[in-house]
């Protein structure tokens, strides 16, 4: 038989609330099909989503669940994380969520390195209120909160993730599920706060307001403003403007915080000395 | 045994937290809570516990409700301006039925208002912190003994249900240097309450089906019970919904089981909601003053009744519910009635409404300074 | 419900109860398998058809890049898989000039 996606789904919940051809659906699959080949007990997994679109992510995963405020899903989940450090969390953002309101939390969950799957489903929009801008969405396209075209720059969520000392930092696009999914097994094997943007169609409210109304004509437009990285380190400075590129972009070993605070209860536990500037490479 | 200890009250509030077994703390530092935060960090790796400061006032409290909805007991303290950006997390906690105990160290307000001073100005919004319908929990701690007492009470009431509860203490009670004699450790440790659990077979685990005013019974996460929690309105199984008469049972029982389990039995636990200090049934005045102001309110007390006034002071512990049943009695039996607080009259509202009269003295203060007793004898005199 | 399960010997099926007419599965099919077909009581007023099972070459893109759970392929222990003809890939263009649709059907939606 195909893939048994039953045991990881609340089957009773399907279909989904999700457009037609929403690349929320291929994440989510992409994530499942991810999970099993971390062999992961879903028992011991911990999905935290936001508000939007992707926010519904965890309603339809069959582990622990928790559906939270807007901006808010990585402070949720690490206090989830923790105070159960043996779980396994994945936070799910859209790109307003993690981006705009939720900003500061992205760049402290970068910057403390606890064990989260951070996976931000960057679509380029505010899907679920029906197309205002968010902090991604390209100079000059048209939404209902620019309606005389966009003026407001965008931030490139991976630099932003890199800046603040995310240990793995990855993008993706849903065109690729196979390489997507590759992408979620080294995020989720990787210890440490995983970084991953994963670009998506959002044809219902920015395609149609921008001339991509279908499925396809969307995904064709994520296809031309992505290119693998080795590609992407060769264009001249004026190309790699108008290109993300994609794969693993950092990706390095340094100690998780969950791994750190046992040295803080061992140090309060008299089982070593205090810490001290010594314990660590970095010293500012 | 009792234990006699020299202490803060902010240090107190951590202890019984510490005591009672809290096993996580999230917050931000804020003046005067600060100190609540600086015990814990250092009390809670000592047993295991888990500690984290984190970026802001809204993840400090997030990270404590994250905590809490995988199954720990959890803490978060702040002040005045950190309660009102908590106010969305705050309703996540109410509608989703997640324990947690928020201290309030009440200083000067609005907005950034007197941070090192002393007020008793969140009062109201204790009792309606965000939007939409619940019902709040709040108690107030009016010594050093009761900020430990109030806060162990408020881990409990907590935990019983299934809700956030406000423990208030204000600057001068949280700063308070000096001695306080604490319960028996052996006996708060017997009556720790803990969250319910369901044993039953794990298919038929219906976290939020519960009857009208009863609390949900929510399992710690990763042994099996998968559900999902939402801010959402949300059913039986904790899933989204819109259903009219699913949303109205909802928040019917979410305010019922605060609101009219506490005036169906007279309070929400069997501790006292309300001190009486020389209430006699011949008294000429009834003061009526809680947190630190109520210290001083004693001592007018006194004065007044050396004086020739038979003075008597009632202290409302729990400020919500409110005592409505005893103040009722006391608005009823008592021609003259004096309301002090250190706010422009927050309490004084719920004071007329329970006793259905208006015509009160009165002495409200909102400048950061305490009231002395000698002010407060001074107005109760103008009323004869 | 569900149905991961093959309900017997096919390379490819539908759940049809999830599937909304997105297109993606037949615009990602190399080998002119699956066309969309006319169903009123349907999302967008289409459902997936397998037209072309024989063509089914089992390389998967259409299961993986399902957003809704609605199509499934066999195992490749599990059946025999068609190699790609050119015939086939002709086909797949057809069906996409004919916005998808199962090239017996005019292709407006």
């Amino acid at each position: 038989m195909a893939f048994n996606y039953d045991q990881y789904l609340r089957v009773e919940k399907m279909p989904t609330l999700w457009c037609w051809g929403c690349g929320d659906g291929v994440i989510l699959k992409a994530c499942i099909r991810a999970i099993e080949k971390m062999e992961w007990d879903m028992d011991k997994v911990c999905v935290v989503s936001g508000i939007g679109c992707s926010g519904r992510f965890s309603s339809y995963i069959n582990c622990n669940t928790v559906h939270t405020t807007h901006g808010r899903t990585i402070a949720y989940a690490t206090g989830v994380k923790l105070t159960r450090p043996d779980a396994h969390v994945i936070v799910v953002a859209g790109d307003g969520d993690a981006l705009a309101i939720g900003g500061n939390h992205t760049i402290h969950g970068c910057r403390r390195n606890i064990d989260l799957n951070f996976i931000l489903i960057n679509n380029f929009i505010y899907g679920l209120t029906n197309s205002q801008i968010s902090p991604t969405t390209p100079q000059g396209m048209w939404c209902v909160s620019a309606q005389n075209g966009n003026i407001d720059p965008t931030f490139d969520a991976c630099k932003l993730a890199i800046g603040a000392g995310a240990t793995f930092v990855a993008r993706e696009t849903m065109l690729d599920p196979k390489k997507l999914e590759k992408i979620f097994v080294k995020g989720f094997s990787h210890k440490g706060f995983s970084f991953m943007d994963i670009m998506s169609n959002c044809h219902i409210n920015l395609g149609r307001k921008n001339k991509m109304a279908s499925a396809m004509e969307n995904l064709e437009w994520i296809d031309s403003i992505t290119t693998p990285l080795k590609k992407w380190e060769a264009l001249s400075p004026e190309e790699q403007m108008n290109k993300f590129p994609t794969g693993v972009l950092r990706e390095v070993q340094q100690a998780e915080y969950c791994d750190m605070y046992d040295m803080v209860i061992a140090a309060a536990q008299g089982k070593r000395g205090k810490i001290t500037q010594d314990d660590f490479a970095k010293k500012i | 045994m009792a234990r006699e200890v020299i202490s803060t009250g902010n240090q107190l509030s951590a202890l019984a937290a510490f005591d009672v077994e809290c096993m996580f703390f999230g917050g931000y530092p804020i003046t005067p809570s600060s100190e609540v935060m600086h015990e814990m960090s250092d009390l809670l790796p000592t047993v295991g516990g888990k500690f984290i400061q984190m970026e802001d006032e809204i993840a400090g409290i997030s990270v404590a409700l994250g905590a809490s909805m995988a199954g720990t007991k959890s803490m978060t303290a702040t002040s005045g301006p950190g309660i009102s950006l908590k106010a969305e997390q705050i309703g996540l906690a109410f509608i989703a039925e997640i324990p947690l105990v928020i201290v309030n160290v009440m200083r000067g307000g609005p907005s950034t208002g007197l941070p090192t001073r002393v007020s008793q100005a969140d009062i109201g919004q204790a009792q309606y912190p965000t939007h939409g319908d619940y019902a709040s929990i709040t108690l107030c701690a009016g010594s050093l003994d009761e900020c430990y007492t109030e806060t162990v009470r408020g881990f409990n009431l907590a935990e019983q249900y299934m809700t956030p509860v406000f423990v208030l203490l204000d600057e001068t009670v949280g700063h308070m240097h000096g001695k306080a004699v604490l319960p028996d450790l052996e006996e708060i440790k017997a009556n720790i309450v803990r969250r319910k659990r369901y044993d039953g077979p794990k298919e038929d685990y219906k976290p939020y089906k519960a009857e009208m005013n009863e609390a949900a019974v929510l399992n710690p996460m990763f042994e099996g019970h998968r559900y999902h929690i939402t801010g959402l309105h949300h059913g039986e199984t904790g899933f989204p919904t819109e259903d009219a008469e699913q949303c109205q049972f909802n928040i019917a029982r979410l305010v019922g089981k605060i609101n009219t389990v506490a005036a169906e039995n007279d309070g929400l636990d069997d501790l006292a909601d309300y001190e009486e200090f020389m209430l006699d049934d011949d008294c000429d005045v009834v003061l009526i003053a809680y947190g630190s102001i109520s210290r001083g309110a004693k001592e007018a007390v006194v004065k007044l009744r050396a004086d020739g006034i038979k003075a008597g002071l009632f202290r409302p512990i729990m400020l919500w519910p409110s005592p409505a049943k005893r103040m009722k009695e006391i608005g009823d039996k008592y021609k003259n009635i004096f309301v002090t607080e250190l706010n422009m009259g927050q309490y004084l509202k719920e004071i007329e409404r329970v006793m259905g009269r208006s015509d009160f003295g009165t002495l409200h203060k909102a400048n950061g300074r305490p009231i002395a007793p000698l002010e407060m004898v001074a107005k109760v005199k103008e009323m004869f | 419900m569900f149905k991961t399960i093959n309900p017997g010997g096919v390379p490819v099926w539908v759940n049809t109860g999830n599937c909304k007419a997105c297109d993606i599965c037949v615009s990602v099919c190399p080998s002119g398998v699956l066309g969309m077909r006319y169903d009123a009581t349907s999302t967008l007023g289409a459902m997936i058809s397998i037209d072309h099972p024989e063509a089914c070459i089992g390389c998967n893109e259409c299961e993986l890049t399902c957003p809704d759970f609605a199509i499934y392929v066999a195992d490749k222990k599990d059946y025999k898989f068609a190699k790609l003809t050119d015939d086939a890939k002709e086909r797949q263009i057809a069906i996409k000039a004919n916005n998808y649709m199962s090239l017996d059907l005019v292709g407006v939606k």
